[in-house]
């Protein structure tokens, strides 16, 4: 009960410090949104992403001169059909015009944000390699945005590009056959056009399969496709500062013990009837929970605020203990090791941000870091917790998590055992 | 008669430094005794072996009959201490302050709050109780350090110079304040190194010098060990060293201390002495603006004991 008293008032005076709370939780709300405006905002675009209207008007003939086939093969209707497909439903919608002069009308009515203008032969030149400026997909826009253009003709040039590489690819078939004085019979062409066109769409669906975040995607600036999307980016930046302030948090809350020896009441509360070791688990628990409250308010807001998904309710508990729990260990251990809160200030701040910085913290949306950073963060509480947080923000389950989670938490486990002696030793 | 508390050969050693040496004094319940000393003393460190803060080197001491070495939570339960030195939350509110304090006497609920609310009454500022600690006056935060030592109605308390440093109005309040508490029944070991406070409050006063007491007893027991001497109170124009080494060679006079520009000097004969005081003056250089012939006082008792000033 004393241990709860002791462990309420430390949290008290914490909550009630606008430094305390500056530090726990305002500081890496506003470092992270700092570089979520660095980016541009990105879901003040989101609701533009969900209601694209795209027309579009189909010139296409199928085109019949496969060589050696008599499947005709028709891309105008290929990109109809990708815009018009269920699996971009919530995405956009999608209207067929019957000339240019209509689709255009409808452009200038704001009917629809975008038009695709399809050329009468498309196909043949597609299918022959010879595009001309003639037979090029125009699209035709609303000056006054951005984001959907960019979505629309990444969906063209993503299957226009695959088709050019399909026909690419049965050219070197046919090469190949040639060379050993062997033609393709034109069923054969026939199925394979066949099962490239069904192999495509079923591309074309994973690529779309959640719109959202395809078109995310397609708008960070600078990141090329095999690169992380900017909603994890952001996340896994939030993260990095949630953990940096956790391990800030807990070291703070610790220090309390110093400042309560130099005000004279840590004296004052031993000669209370009241064990010396009750004393020191209330401002041990005071530290436990002080650093859990911080990182569920700053999941919540960081949810509200940039509308940062952390994962699997079971997923994000793990992370979060971990990162409790690796955060009060270190906190507990450094302020074991000082002398005073005046030696606790460079400590608190050289030390926990040069190990921050080794184990990632701040680094989470830079790729390809020298390798030796990978390494580094291996021997730090803070990179373990950090792995633990992208495993969780990338919809990972628990067990995904297992090996981070156990390390993460061995080390701040012995880490407050280590402190918790070393305190027991001076005080107790 | 019960003894509240009883130190038996109390030690305590820093290092090199003896800090307390051997001290056995008791309190006898219901009685007000104070202990009057120059800085160093050891009053502050007898204090901290009480209270469990530090254990004795040597010896032991029963606070309501409980060893503090071997009961020490229930030696501390029956104490309340006031530390020299302000031990408060600067960033809590008089009221939170006193709360906690409370609760980690064992006080809960509406027993608690009751009590609070009777203590702020005591201390006179339950108009300020909402008010943070580190916003109060000097004197008030005194006030509420006392306080929270008393929530748990301990049968001993123990105040360490809680008047150090406060303004004359609020300094009265607290003298009032042990006297009433005393009046009700609490035992009080008072440290103080103003003797004006020992002289109007105590019962008994010990006189500490050096980690051990010099002397013991009722404020007349103390003052008639100074015998038949007389205390004569000097003011001079220049500093009080360069006479102070010539007067305390004239023939009658016992001892001789100067402080804050006042010489005192214990003289067998004020009528004899006098003149001789003058004469050296002269010798010296310097000229006599004043002079006391006063009743001795808890001052030149410690200064019969230990040759200096009880101030240094
Ligand atoms: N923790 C300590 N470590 C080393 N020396 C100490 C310690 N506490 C006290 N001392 C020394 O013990 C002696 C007695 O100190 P103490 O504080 O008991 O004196 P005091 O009578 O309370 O003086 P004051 O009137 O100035 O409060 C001093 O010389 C002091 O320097
Ligand atoms: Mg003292």
């Amino acid at each position: 009960m004393k241990l709860i008293d002791i462990a309420l008032k430390d949290m008290l005076r914490s909550f009630r410090s606008l430094f305390a709370v500056g530090m726990m939780i305002v500081a890496p709300l506003l470092i992270t949104g700092l570089i979520y405006f660095a980016f541009g905002g990105i879901r003040s675009e989101q609701p533009d992403i969900a209601t694209i209207h795209v027309g579009l008007v189909n010139a296409d003939v199928p085109s019949a001169d496969v060589p050696s086939a008599n499947v005709p093969f028709n891309l105008g209707q290929m990109l109809v059909d990708v815009f018009t497909d269920a699996g971009v439903a919530d995405l956009m919608t999608a209207r067929v015009y019957p000339d240019v002069a209509t689709a255009r009308a409808a452009l200038e009515r704001q009917e629809i944000d975008v038009a695709v203008l399809i050329p009468t032969g498309l196909s043949a030149a597609v299918l022959s390699g010879e595009p001309s400026p003639n037979t090029a997909v125009v699209i035709l826009h609303d000056p006054a945005l951005s984001l959907a253009p960019q979505v629309v003709g990444s969906m063209v040039t993503s299957l226009l590009d695959g088709v050019a590489g399909g026909r690419i690819a049965i050219q070197v078939i046919q090469e190949r056959h040639a060379a050993r004085g062997l033609a393709l019979a034109p069923a054969q062409i026939s199925t394979l056009i066949g099962q490239y066109q069904t192999w495509y769409t079923d591309f074309l669906h994973t690529l779309f399969y959640n719109p959202t975040e395809a078109a995310l995607r397609l708008v960070a600036p600078g990141v090329d496709e095999t690169a992380v999307p900017m909603s994890q980016i952001l996340g896994a930046t939030m993260a990095g500062q949630m953990i940096f302030f956790a391990f800030y948090t807990a070291a703070y809350s610790m220090t309390s013990i110093l400042r309560e020896q130099e005000e004279g009441t840590l004296a004052r509360l031993f000669t209370t009837p009241t064990d010396r070791t009750i004393i020191l688990g209330g401002k041990f628990l005071a530290v436990f929970l002080t650093v859990i409250l911080q990182g569920a308010a700053l999941m919540l807001f960081a949810r509200l605020a940039f509308g940062i998904r952390w994962g699997r309710a079971d997923s994000v508990l793990l992370a979060l203990v971990a990162q409790v729990i690796a955060a009060a260990g270190l906190g507990v251990l450094l302020i074991a090791l000082v002398k005073n809160s005046r030696q606790a200030g460079p400590v608190l701040g050289g030390g926990l941000t040069a190990l921050g910085m080794l184990g990632g913290l701040f680094t989470v949306g830079i790729q390809g870091m020298p390798a030796f950073f990978d390494v580094a963060a291996l021997f730090t509480p803070h990179g373990w917790v950090l792995k633990g947080w992208r495993l969780a923000l990338a919809a990972q389950p628990p067990d995904a998590l297992l090996l981070p989670f156990f390390i993460a938490v061995a080390m701040g486990a012995v880490m407050f055992v280590l402190g918790a002696v070393l305190f027991r030793r001076r005080f107790a | 008669m019960t003894l509240a508390i009883e130190m038996q050969n109390l030690h305590k050693r820093f290092g090199d430094l003896h800090a307390v040496q051997g001290v056995s004094l008791t309190v006898q319940a219901g009685e007000i005794l104070s202990l009057l000393g120059p800085n160093g003393a050891g009053k502050s460190t007898i204090i901290s072996m009480l209270s469990g803060l530090l254990q004795p080197t040597e010896g032991d001491a029963l606070v309501m009959g409980h060893s503090i070495r071997r009961e020490p939570e229930a030696a501390k339960a029956c104490l309340g201490v006031v530390p020299q030195d302000i031990a408060l939350y600067p960033d809590l509110s008089a009221r939170e302050n006193l709360l906690f304090w409370g609760k980690m006497y064992g006080l809960r609920g509406a027993a608690l709050k009751k009590r609070v609310d009777e203590v702020l009454e005591i201390i006179g500022l339950v108009d300020r109780q909402k008010g943070r600690v580190d916003k109060f006056s000097g004197g008030m935060k005194r006030r509420v350090n006392i306080a929270a030592a008393l929530l748990h109605k301990p049968q001993v308390v123990i105040m360490d110079e809680p008047t150090v440093g406060i303004d004359p109005q609020s300094r009265r309040h607290i003298l009032d304040n042990v006297k009433e508490l005393n009046r009700q029944g609490m035992t009080v070991l008072y440290t103080t190194h103003y003797m004006e406070e020992a002289a109007e409050l105590s019962d008994h006063i010990a006189i500490m010098d050096h980690g051990r007491v010099i002397a013991y007893g009722t404020h007349d027991e103390l003052i008639r060990l100074v015998g038949e001497q007389t205390r004569i109170d000097l003011t001079l124009n220049v500093d009080a060293g360069r006479v102070l080494t010539a007067w305390q060679q004239v023939e009658g006079v016992s001892r001789a201390s100067a402080q804050d520009g006042l010489v005192t000097v214990l003289v067998d004969d004020s009528n004899r002495v006098l003149p001789r005081l003058f004469e050296a003056a002269t010798a010296a250089g310097a000229r006599i603006t004043g002079v006391d012939i006063r009743e001795p006082n808890l001052e030149a008792v410690f200064l019969h004991l230990t040759g200096r000033a009880l101030r240094d």
